[in-house]
């Protein structure tokens, strides 16, 4: 029966062919082992994306965020942040992954009469208060951290 | 032939890169469908989102862009697992869940990433048919594929990372060396001549296999990881005896005769499959959820695409075949929703999200459809 027969395997690559696929593969394994090193350079030690440090997702800090605003009559309000935006999005906050705590402070610097933003996390596992400012109109917030006396 | 071409360039068995191509697609279609839909209500909440590169910021995906793009990588994946897969489409897999993940640091699941690693290799792995991966003799034919050894290798630099991480943070680091040294050993098995490494490297699937269950992780990444060990580290013979028996309704069933050429069938079959390209799509209109309509629809534009001139100038059998695929497809995504929790954790965690807001409109209708599909 021909369904059960044999077709011939794959054509083996010709020099030419060879010669690219060296060059990709070459490409490919280098930028495998440059990307996880990146890590060592990021501001964000939270900041584990594409790193292998961890095969699934590490567990995450315990912490709690809040954050104000002033406007430009000097009047200054909370931020309702679990109103605003999805609690994931509140946790990343909280647990101050740079990428998101300087988009959420650009994205109400966006609302009118914004003068700065204000977040404040604390966290349970080092005691630590970290607190970031904005300027609106600044490119990247202030960050400054308190370690709680023990 | 210089020893760098050598290892990337040397045979191995045609069954590993066959079945570890067939493994993935189908366990990523019903991971979209079962593990990441459910997250998609998180998506588009208050207009606010970051995704995982500068150029992507600008755009705020939807829960129905997310879970559109899921339902057409997951369709399109368990098809081309299902019938002879289409190196276009392989690319759209590819593009379509990269897309769904990077678009957005709320997935930021660390294996999403080397899923699509993974896709990029694939997209070089020879399209096998069954016949050409499963002789009907003892031998298991060998060719070269010096994609099936990138992956490999991919899932090696992986492993040395985290034993590299974990030595660096004062951890236990043997057990994912093992594994690396495992996985760029297991892509030499199948021409080594040293019987010694042949008699290895199958002993050696142990050691990814204690590794991720020692790390108790999601039960996705270790089946990924274990189907995938098992394919890359047992012996050529045992993985041809396997997939021959696996394959063989296939073989017998779909592959069409070396004889069939253009006929009289041509246009019989053009508009069986025509009509089949319409029809496979309208399945989704019973998953009830938001975006799933438009993806499966543009699934069956990704295959019509993939036919080509296929679809009119191939008399034989494939167009129906791919067709039948699409179906095959889109009913799995039918019933793997309807059937799980997917639907009802989706509109559940909407519910509760829209409560915490304050959006108490969103919240009612998110509950009731949560209330109708409660397990």
């Amino acid at each position: 029966m021909s369904s059960a027969e044999t077709e011939p395997p794959p054509e083996p690559p010709s020099a030419s062919a060879r010669r690219w696929s060296s060059r990709f593969i070459a490409a490919f394994v280098f930028l495998q082992f440059l990307i996880p090193l990146t890590y060592l350079t990021r501001d964000d030690a939270a900041d584990e994306r594409f790193t292998w440090r961890h095969f699934a997702s590490p567990a995450a800090r315990s912490c709690e965020t809040s954050a104000s605003l002033e406007r430009l009559d000097g009047q200054r309000e909370p931020i309702p942040l679990q109103r605003l935006i999805h609690q994931d999005w509140v946790d990343y906050v909280a647990q101050g992954r740079r990428a998101v705590v300087d988009a959420f402070m650009q994205w109400e610097c966006e609302s009118e009469d914004v003068l700065e933003v204000e977040v404040t996390n604390r966290c349970d596992d080092d005691g630590g208060t970290h607190e970031y400012t904005l300027r609106c109109g600044s490119a990247r917030a202030h960050e400054s951290s308190r370690t709680a006396l023990r | 032939m210089k020893p760098w071409e050598r290892y990337w360039f040397g045979d191995v068995a045609l069954a590993r890169p066959y079945l570890v191509l067939r493994f993935v697609l189908v366990v990523l279609a019903f991971d979209t469908w079962l593990n990441m839909m459910p997250e998609g209500v998180k998506y588009g909440v208050g207009a606010f989102n970051v995704a995982h590169f500068a150029w992507l910021d600008g755009f705020v995906p939807s829960a129905g862009f997310y879970l559109g793009v899921l339902a057409f990588t997951g369709v399109l994946a368990l098809s081309q697992a299902l019938y002879r897969p289409h190196r276009i489409a392989i690319i759209l897999i590819a593009a379509g869940y990269t897309l769904g993940w990077a678009c957005s640091l709320l997935d930021s699941v660390p294996h999403h990433y080397l899923l699509s690693l993974y896709l990029l290799c694939f997209v070089f792995f020879p399209m096998l048919s069954a016949r050409s991966a499963f002789s009907r003799f003892a031998q298991a034919p060998r060719g070269t594929v010096p994609a099936y050894v990138l992956f490999c290798v991919t899932t090696a630099v992986v492993y040395f990372y985290v034993a590299a991480w974990s030595a660096a943070d004062g951890q236990p680091y043997w057990l994912p060396m093992i594994c690396s040294v495992g996985y760029l050993i297991a892509s030499m098995q199948d021409r080594a001549e040293l019987r010694a490494l042949r008699w290895l490297t199958p002993i050696l699937v142990a050691a990814p296999i204690a590794y991720h269950v020692r790390a108790a992780e999601r039960g996705e990444l270790l089946l990924y990881m274990t189907g995938i060990a098992i394919i890359a580290f047992a012996p050529a013979q045992w993985i041809h005896i396997f997939g021959r028996t696996l394959t063989r309704p296939a073989r017998s069933l779909i592959e069409e005769h070396d004889g069939d050429g253009i006929d009289e069938r041509a246009s019989q079959v053009f508009y069986l499959s025509l009509v089949g390209l319409a029809v496979a799509p309208m399945v989704s209109g019973f998953v009830d959820l938001p975006g799933v309509k438009t993806g499966c629809m543009l699934t069956a534009f990704a295959m019509l695409f993939v036919m080509g001139r296929q679809l009119y100038f191939t008399p034989r059998w494939r167009p129906v075949w791919r067709v039948a695929s699409l179906f095959g497809g889109c009913l799995a995504l039918w019933i793997t929703v309807t059937t799980s929790h997917a639907r009802f954790d989706f509109y559940r965690e909407g519910a509760l999200d829209a409560d915490r807001r304050g959006d108490h409109d969103t919240a009612i209708v998110y509950r009731q459809k949560a209330e109708r599909y409660a397990p």
